[in-house]
């Protein structure tokens, strides 16, 4: 019995998705355990089968990831005379796994007002399908939509997270800088950061790292002849 | 391409700034304000188009409500809200309401129709094009046919120009499918009336395309009424007065016949097939046929 539910496809797609989930998570600066990203297929069987049949349950595999010190430190922006204690725009995030085929403005509403009455600051929605249109209309503004979450909400489809792109050999390491470490750059090279080269915030990787609007990464890559270079990006 | 790196991007400065100098020719700034402005207008429009779509998402508020005879009160805030929809956001909102698991039909509190099966796709018998494969998709975005024949109603009167490129404006008002014509008559102006009101008032190219969304409208629900079974005998001013019987009897069980069996309701696609008699020679009509409800 453990093992047909073992052997099961639904099972280990989802499984797959959920470790792909918790790496995200730690990979954006949010604590999380090792033993909670490696979680073996058996482990995952046991915790989330549903009782009986061979199916995923993913009303139970939601989960919350704290910020880590240096992630809230990141999300700082340098003290200022009026603001003389600014605080980290980063907070505890909720990661829920749709159990409705269609995602529509119905369960996207309703995520986004869950996530405000349990005070999270942000949210992720996995969806096993694309969304609907509209309520990709109401996600691209819902860091005004008053009803939302004070971080946002993004969603991310099953399908994208089965693989992890970031681990991908050719996929180069994408670093976030603060603010701070982004005033110095500009400073250093005496840049506006619209002179440097840009990254979209739908490009998978900043998605992967739920880039916002203005962030700058380091994109660190080894080259044979050069050894380690890095080039950065201004997310637009 | 290779990856830039940032010493080559600091020489850019030179026409960089040249490009990014504002526009000194004053044509050049009202070409650049006025795109800004249609931008400006597209986004509101968008937005005011959401916002209906997420008030009319459970609607309406009373779930005993009867689509036949809606309250004025849900009447006109439905035909206000719908407005500024293109016949697309108009299947968006279907497809929202689908999702919330109710009919397709916004002023129909009722869940839509669930069909048993798990299978995707469906046989649907039709008198003149024969078996048909369905999605099951399809079968499921009505509580009933009458409710998909209310919401097609609906849609033959949209605007299919953008709310923001409309020089009427919002756009013109709409008409609904209801039995309780008289309590709602304050909120339903007769079609002859606001015809001359809207020939009085504007242009005639104007004029002349109202003219031609009511023709396109009156085939709509001419082919809507031979859909129905209705004889021809049936003025259409009749239809536009929205005296409409409720079929009630529908799913009384009869015997089955050739006859009765051709116009049953397992045999239609949610009221969308035609008579074999139907014209077929317009475009309009071949567009209204299938291709509605399914995307
Ligand atoms: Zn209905």
């Amino acid at each position: 019995m453990d093992s047909d539910r073992r052997d099961n496809p639904a099972m280990i797609r989802m499984w797959r998705i959920y470790r792909t989930a918790k790496e995200m998570c730690m990979d954006r600066g949010y604590q999380m355990l090792e033993e909670d990203i490696n979680i073996s297929l058996a482990e995952f069987v046991d915790r989330f089968g549903k009782e009986g049949d061979h199916e995923p349950d993913r009303s139970r595999m939601g989960f919350s990831a704290k910020p880590s010190e240096a992630m809230l430190i990141k999300y700082t922006d340098p003290p200022t005379p009026k603001v003389p204690n600014p605080q980290p725009q980063i907070g505890e995030i909720w990661i829920d796994f749709s159990g409705d085929e269609n995602v529509g403005l119905k369960q996207l509403r309703d995520f986004m007002q869950h996530l405000v009455s349990t005070s999270y600051y942000s949210g992720i929605l996995i969806t096993p399908k694309p969304i609907t249109g509209m309520a990709l209309r109401l996600l691209r503004g819902s860091t005004q939509f008053e009803d939302g979450p004070r971080g946002g909400v993004e969603t991310f489809e099953e399908q994208h997270l089965l693989v992890n792109i970031t681990k991908h050999e050719l996929v180069p390491k994408h670093v976030l800088l603060s603010k701070e470490e982004k005033a110095q750059l500009l400073e250093r090279y005496r840049l506006k950061e619209t002179q440097l080269p840009r990254i979209q915030v739908t490009d998978p990787v900043a998605k992967y790292l739920g880039l916002r609007r203005g962030q700058v990464v380091k994109i660190i890559r080894r080259s044979e002849t050069a050894g380690r270079y890095a080039s950065y990006r201004w997310a637009i | 391409m290779g990856p830039k790196s940032i010493l080559k991007s600091s020489a850019v400065p030179a026409d960089a700034v040249d490009a990014r100098k504002p526009p000194v020719n004053e044509q050049h700034l009202q070409v650049a304000l006025q795109h800004a402005n249609i931008i400006q207008d597209q986004k509101n429009v968008e937005q005011e188009i959401l916002n209906a779509t997420l008030e009319l998402l459970e609607f309406p508020p009373d779930s005993k409500a009867d689509p036949a005879r809606p309250s004025p009160s849900d009447a006109h805030k439905f035909k206000t809200l719908v407005m500024p929809f293109q016949p697309n956001d108009y299947d968006a909102l279907i497809e929202e309401r689908n999702c919330a698991d109710l009919c397709g039909y916004a002023l129909c509190p009722r869940p839509r129709k669930k069909v048993p099966s798990a299978s995707k796709l469906h046989f649907v018998d039709s008198r003149d094009r024969g078996v048909q494969i369905v999605p099951k998709k399809m079968l499921e975005v009505w509580c009933s046919d009458d409710c998909a024949r209310r919401a097609l109603y609906v849609k033959v009167q949209l605007n299919e120009e953008p709310a923001w490129m409309r020089r009427t404006g919002g756009g013109q008002e709409i008409e609904i499918l209801v039995e309780n014509t008289e309590a709602l008559e304050f909120a339903l102006p007769l079609r002859l009336k606001s015809k001359n009101k809207v020939q009085g008032e504007l242009k005639d190219e104007d004029g002349e395309d109202i003219a031609a969304a009511w023709a396109l409208a009156d085939e709509a629900l001419a082919e809507l009424s031979q859909e129905r079974g209705d004889k021809d005998s049936m003025p259409r001013t009749e239809l536009i007065k929205a005296k409409i019987e409720e079929r009630t009897n529908v799913k009384t069980p009869s015997a089955p016949s050739a006859e009765t069996t051709a116009s049953s309701a397992h045999m239609a696609i949610e009221g969308h097939i035609p008579k074999s008699d139907a014209k077929k020679t317009k475009d309009a009509d071949d567009d209204e046929e299938d291709n509605d409800w399914d995307d």
